[in-house]
């Protein structure tokens, strides 16, 4: 079912992943009408990508 | 001045009569306790299929992924207030966190990234059904959801 060593994402597939699962809950937590959940979906995954690729690139002069 | 005190206090009248509030309240409590049990069963309870099937499907597709990358699936046990932290996290998660366990055949491995990685999945599960359990009982109450 599940390899023994587990599957292996990247660190930007891993984030995409997070980002697309927590957008689509929340908007359709959030949001009632199909329009609305749509485009809180999109907003909140783009914010996502905003800002993890920004703290990414602030974090980026402390990594080595 | 007294009379207008008088005059303007509101006067409370309770809509309903008080064994339809106590059933409803209970029921909101059974939906929310569904909903922590397996995920998306409150909002399933309450008819909201779509919230139900984005629920399930959400923390399910965490679980696994986390359980697959080989997270942390924390236990009682644990050692400091951190891993009693993740613990209560991943009891979020409900019935799926037995789920978890019985995919992670070989442990945890945190020695790589993905490790790191999928022990956040697994929280990050928990928390958002716990989120939508909440979401279910508020929704059962009768607010706007």
């Amino acid at each position: 079912m599940i390899p023994a060593n587990g599957f292996a994402l990247t660190h930007f597939q891993a984030f995409l992943l997070f980002a697309a699962v927590i957008s689509i809950a929340f908007g359709f937590l959030g949001r009632r009408r199909p329009k609305d959940r749509i485009k809180y979906i999109l907003w909140s995954f783009f914010l996502f990508l905003v800002v993890g690729i920004g703290i990414a690139w602030a974090m980026y002069p402390f990594s080595r | 001045m007294s009379d207008e005190v008088i005059q303007q206090t509101p006067q409370v009248m309770p809509a309903q009569p008080p064994t339809a509030g106590v059933k409803r309240e209970r029921f909101a409590w059974a939906v929310g306790i569904a909903a922590w049990l397996l995920p998306g069963l409150g909002h399933a309870l309450l008819r909201m299929w779509g919230r139900a099937v984005v629920v399930f499907l959400s923390v399910g597709l965490l679980v696994v992924a986390g359980a697959s990358m080989r997270g942390t699936v924390f236990s009682s046990n644990g050692g400091d207030a951190f891993d009693t932290l993740g613990y209560v996290a991943d009891l979020g998660t409900g019935s799926f966190y037995l789920a978890a366990r019985a995919l992670e055949r070989d442990g945890a491995d945190v020695s790589h990234a993905d490790g790191d990685y999928g022990t956040r999945f697994l929280a990050t599960a928990g928390v958002l059904n716990l989120l939508a359990a909440l979401h279910a009982y508020e929704a059962a109450r009768g607010r706007k959801a």
